[in-house]
């Protein structure tokens, strides 16, 4: 089956590049597994993100950037890839099979160390400011009039409280699932049955059109009546958050918390949600960096993979860019608990899907992985790329009144080798 | 660009929200020229007034101004509102809460000429008054941020009392800019620097765009790209007054104070240009204020890593006088755009905080009246208040034509009353209010205190500041969850946002579902004693919405009670179809 929507630039670099050995195998006879959800995402054409915050730091010797053999290279082998040439870390053997549909970006510099400061600089793609973050951004130009579900949904364990939409508005913000707890209040009162709770609305309702006929600022009154409206719809789709997954799917993606969140992430994404940032916690190592990584990674690597394979075999990782980061990386240097402590100047992220070139490397650490050798990337460089790569130009300002701000930061740029 | 949308964001109420037939240069067009001798056939801006207009208190002028800036304004203005529209907009903006059906009704049955103004006066001498801009001022210099080092509770007092005192606005801002943490009694207005962390970057960016109104954020690192005023020098202008300044937690108490140096300059580069520059402090386009010659000694107290630096001569100390100062105009005209756009429910400049000559005010004959007369009147927030309350174009009505145009320009000349969205005090008091929750409540504590203290209890009881202090104070539990909900980050804005768990809150929310709880007194039960449909009907709308029914809105109360077996569940859900109407949610 031949794929025809979202970014078709990828399918002529796919086949330019000749990246034909795993790639086109996935791509072939799914059509009929799809769900009638999933077909109407893919036909929608809509543009998506997920983003899989590995919150704490992932460490770039341990994934993405292994210096086996070298000082600070610590215990674990480079594996080579499905991509000639790509080796990443022994920890991620799921990954490594699926390169070929990823990128890596090995020469971030935050100039932070510090966990809120490295966040913000990666979700806002600025180094200071009130900006809005990279979902509230999806969710006010990539998603439809009308969405079925809030633009932006944060599937975590806790989450820190953070003005995520800036100027943008409420409704762009991130609405937060604490697990995979459903939103708060969902659930209609005890004493409220479905007669009863359709006869008080349509008495609502008659008094609001009533309210509205008498004219002015209709966008006051719009937008309220659509806050009920997504109300409605969220609960509406209620199941999603409180249906159990399969027998199947847990097998897949694991029973541990950040199994079952990538499944809800992946029934979020199949049913009109625009970005889904899914947090992986507890990778701030600063004890037992070798153990604790062996135990993470192995969560994420299997489940994360399975979450990549469902995208693509329905056809929407070419309309979904997929982010893999952390709010910084790790020291080299051990410290004396075997722990690494964080370090922001050499950092590697991993992304792919909609709009960017699979299985490319981008920029490089030295030797020993103690600082960027080449192509230095900010983390406005990376929101760029982002955006650039969902088809939105980050260089026009922001669909705001009276203040001129540019979408992205107007000191950085895309990093343009990575675009398809 | 990719998909833009236009349909749920919501800003500037309505003025430009880019829509297709009308620009905001059009409008900016319209709105800004004050034609000579425009043919103007209201009466109330004749020429032979306009003459006086010097005489005419602040209100006239004001009217007269805003007429004379549109030509068509007769044509667009609405008429002034009916006494029911005017009776809940004013106890909202001025008390923070819809009036009780008593309330109303009072003012409905109320045959005296002036009784506006009446009401007007009441209200800014309640203790509502003065929790409503501790509320609002909260709002506006902290936005919401959570801090620690100064008690919100303490804060939260110090403000309100500063309003029930009606302290000048410079004062109150000078006490602020002062306030090092050390001194007791001052260490609650401490808060605007302790709870920024001290952040040097922080402070300045919101002093220029809390006090002066203008958002130098851009200007930290090059002169800004695209507004030419907002220039690397104003913003290293005012950081040069905070720079020498540092955060320091007292040995003995543990508690964060301000200390500060006696050197230190500040240099900034462009990141673009790589040019240097240097700067004395300074408030924008004002003269830089130069360090005197450097006394012998250079500290009160010499800074170590125990001894919090106190030197001989302060820039801090100078910021709070620069920043009040009778030629720093832009002081004056950040706040009374504010104050106006609270109560109007648009700014003469918009976003409040983005000044500059690309987005200049709308009105600016207007906003440069204001000014002047704020500062005459000695930075009295009370009495422009109530200039403002007393203006025609605060007592227009909001109903307007159905024609979109129409109603836009008519919005955009301030022709008419805005829809102004509840705060999230507001709507969490105002549904108190509405259900008797408040009500209920009130009794409970007065029966609480006539026996606890039968002798006293009496004159405790009459007195206002009892009364609401009381009050406040009981039902904070159920205000907390509701601001949590409503209130996202940030400042003082006339924008509208809405989310879907503010709607499921109402939807499905316990605390909505306990106001409607028939208790003795509370709304529902009131209601269920009310034998007549009509009865009911009346007290329904002026309980939640502030005015009483029309025949159509009173005959569908009729069939609904005709219509659903169960009177009590017929009340319950027809209390809760108003409480959540868009006409409850909107102050208009």
């Amino acid at each position: 089956m031949r794929r025809e929507i979202g970014c078709n630039r990828i399918d002529h670099q796919l086949s330019r590049r000749g990246f034909v050995a795993g790639s086109a195998a996935g791509a072939v006879a799914i059509g009929g597994l799809l769900t009638p959800a999933q077909a109407e995402a893919v036909k929608s054409g809509q543009k998506r993100i997920l983003q899989v915050f590995l919150q704490g730091g992932l460490s770039q010797f341990e994934s993405w950037d292994p210096k086996p053999g070298t000082r600070y290279g610590g215990p674990f082998r480079a594996i080579p890839t499905s991509v000639p040439g790509i080796h990443i870390c022994e920890l991620m053997p799921h990954i490594a099979q699926r390169m070929h549909r990823l990128s890596i970006v090995r020469s971030l510099d935050l100039k932070t160390n510090d966990h809120r400061i490295g966040r913000l600089r990666i979700e806002k793609g600025r180094t200071a400011g009130d900006f809005p973050y990279v979902g509230a951004v999806a969710s006010k130009y990539l998603a439809p009039e009308n969405p079925p579900l809030p633009g932006y949904l944060h599937i975590t364990t806790r989450g820190l409280e953070d003005n995520t939409n800036a100027f943008l508005g409420a409704q762009h913000a991130q609405l937060k699932l604490l697990g995979v707890n459903a939103p708060e209040n969902l659930n209609r009162p005890a004493n409220l049955d479905e007669e009863s709770a359709q006869r008080r609305n349509a008495f609502r309702r008659l008094a609001n059109e009533r309210f509205a006929g008498r004219g002015g600022q209709p966008a006051f009154t719009e937008a309220f009546d659509s806050s009920f409206e997504m109300a409605k719809r969220l609960m509406k789709r209620k199941s999603l958050f409180e249906q159990e997954p399969s027998a199947k799917d847990i097998e897949r993606y694991g029973s541990h918390p950040f199994g079952v969140r990538c499944i809800l992430a992946r029934e979020l994404l199949n049913n009109g949600a625009t970005c889904v940032k899914v947090t992986h916690h507890g990778y701030d190592t600063h004890a037992e960096n070798f153990n604790f990584h062996l135990e993470q990674l192995d969560e994420f690597d299997r489940t994360f993979c399975m979450l990549l394979d469902d995208l693509h075999d329905s056809g929407m990782l070419e309309s979904t860019l997929v982010l893999v980061y952390s709010e910084f990386g790790r020291t080299p240097k051990l410290n004396q608990r075997y722990g690494r402590d964080h370090w922001g100047a050499s950092v590697s992220v991993a992304l792919g899907g909609c709009g960017i070139v699979p299985g490319a490397v981008v920029g490089s650490t030295n030797a020993e992985g103690t600082e960027v050798a080449e192509r230095e990337v900010s983390g406005g460089d990376l929101f760029h790329t982002y955006f650039r790569a969902l088809g939105l130009d980050t260089s026009t300002n922001h669909d705001i009144p009276g203040r001129p701000v540019p979408i992205g930061d107007p000191s950085a740029s895309p990093i343009e080798e990575l675009l398809a | 660009m990719l998909t833009r949308r236009f349909t749920t964001i919501v800003a500037l109420a309505g003025l430009s929200l880019a829509c297709a037939d009308v620009s905001d240069k059009a409008l900016g067009a319209n709105v800004g020229n004050t034609p000579a001798s425009p043919p103007l056939p209201e009466p109330a801006t004749t020429v032979a007034e306009n003459s006086l207009a010097d005489e005419a208190t602040l209100h006239v002028r004001l009217d007269e101004l805003i007429a004379l800036a549109t030509p068509n304004f007769a044509d667009l203005a609405s008429p002034r509102s009916s006494d029911d529209e005017f009776v809940r907009r004013v106890y909202l903006d001025l008390a923070g809460t819809i009036p009780t059906s008593t309330q109303t009704r009072e003012f409905l049955a109320n045959q005296s000429p002036d009784k506006r103004e009446q009401l007007i006066d009441q209200l800014l001498n309640s203790p509502q008054h003065a929790r409503r801009l501790q509320y609002v001022f909260d709002e506006m210099l902290m936005e919401r941020r959570v801090g620690t080092d100064v008690p919100d509770a303490d804060w939260q007092t110090w403000l309100r009392e500063s309003f029930r005192e009606n302290k000048p606005w410079d004062q109150l801002v000078t006490e602020i800019l002062s306030a090092d943490g050390v001194d007791e009694k001052q260490r609650p207005a401490a808060k605007f620097f302790l709870d920024r962390k001290f952040d040097v970057d922080l402070v300045t960016r919101d002093i220029g765009r809390v006090f002066l109104g203008v958002d130098l954020e851009c200007a930290q690192c090059h002169d800004h790209p695209s507004i030419d005023d907002y220039l690397q020098r104003h913003y290293y202008g005012l950081s040069a007054f905070l720079k020498r300044s540092y955060l320091f937690t007292d040995p003995k108490t543990k508690q964060k104070v301000l200390g500060e140096k006696a050197e230190g300059d500040v240099k900034f580069t462009s990141v673009f240009t790589s040019e240097e520059g240097q700067t004395d402090p300074r408030v924008l386009n004002l003269p830089g204020i130069p360090d005197p010659e450097p006394a012998k000694e250079l500290y009160i107290a010499k800074p170590t890593s125990n001894v919090r630096g106190v030197p001989t001569y302060s820039r801090r100390v100078q910021l709070a006088k620069a920043m009040v100062a009778a030629d720093n105009v832009d002081f004056r005209r950040n706040i009374v755009n504010r104050l106006w756009a609270l109560m109007i429910g648009r700014g003469l400049v918009e976003p409040l905080d983005i000044r500059h000559s690309e987005n200049p005010p709308s009105h600016p004959e207007v906003l440069e009246l204001l000014a002047d007369e704020f500062q005459k009147h000695n930075y009295d927030v009370r009495w422009m208040l109530r200039e403002l309350a007393l203006t025609e174009t605060y007592q227009r009505s909001s109903k307007l034509s159905t024609d979109s145009k129409q109603s836009r320009n008519a919005s955009a000349a301030f022709a008419c009353g805005l829809l102004k969205p509840l705060s999230p005090e507001q709507f969490g008091w105002s549904s108190l209010v509405a259900t008797g929750f408040s009500t209920v409540t009130m009794s409970a504590q007065e029966a609480a205190l006539r026996k606890a203290e039968p002798e006293t209890a009496a004159t405790k009881i009459e007195d206002p500041l009892w009364r609401e202090e009381t009050l406040r104070k009981v039902l904070k539990p159920e205000l907390d969850p509701v601001v949590a909900r409503f209130a996202g980050q940030g400042g003082q804005k006339t924008s509208f946002e809405a989310t879907a768990d503010q709607a499921l809150f109402v939807i499905n929310g316990a605390n909505v579902e306990k106001w409607l709880k028939p208790q003795e007194g509370a709304l529902t039960d009131r209601l269920h004693k009310l034998d007549s449909p009509e009865l009911l009907a009346e007290e329904l709308y002026i309980s939640i919405l502030s005015r009483p029914p029309s025949r159509d809105e009173s005959t569908a109360v009729t069939n609904y009670l005709k219509s659903v077996s169960d009177r009590a569940t017929a009340i319950r859900e027809m209390t809760w179809a108003l409480l959540s109407s868009a006409e409850f949610r909107f102050n208009h």
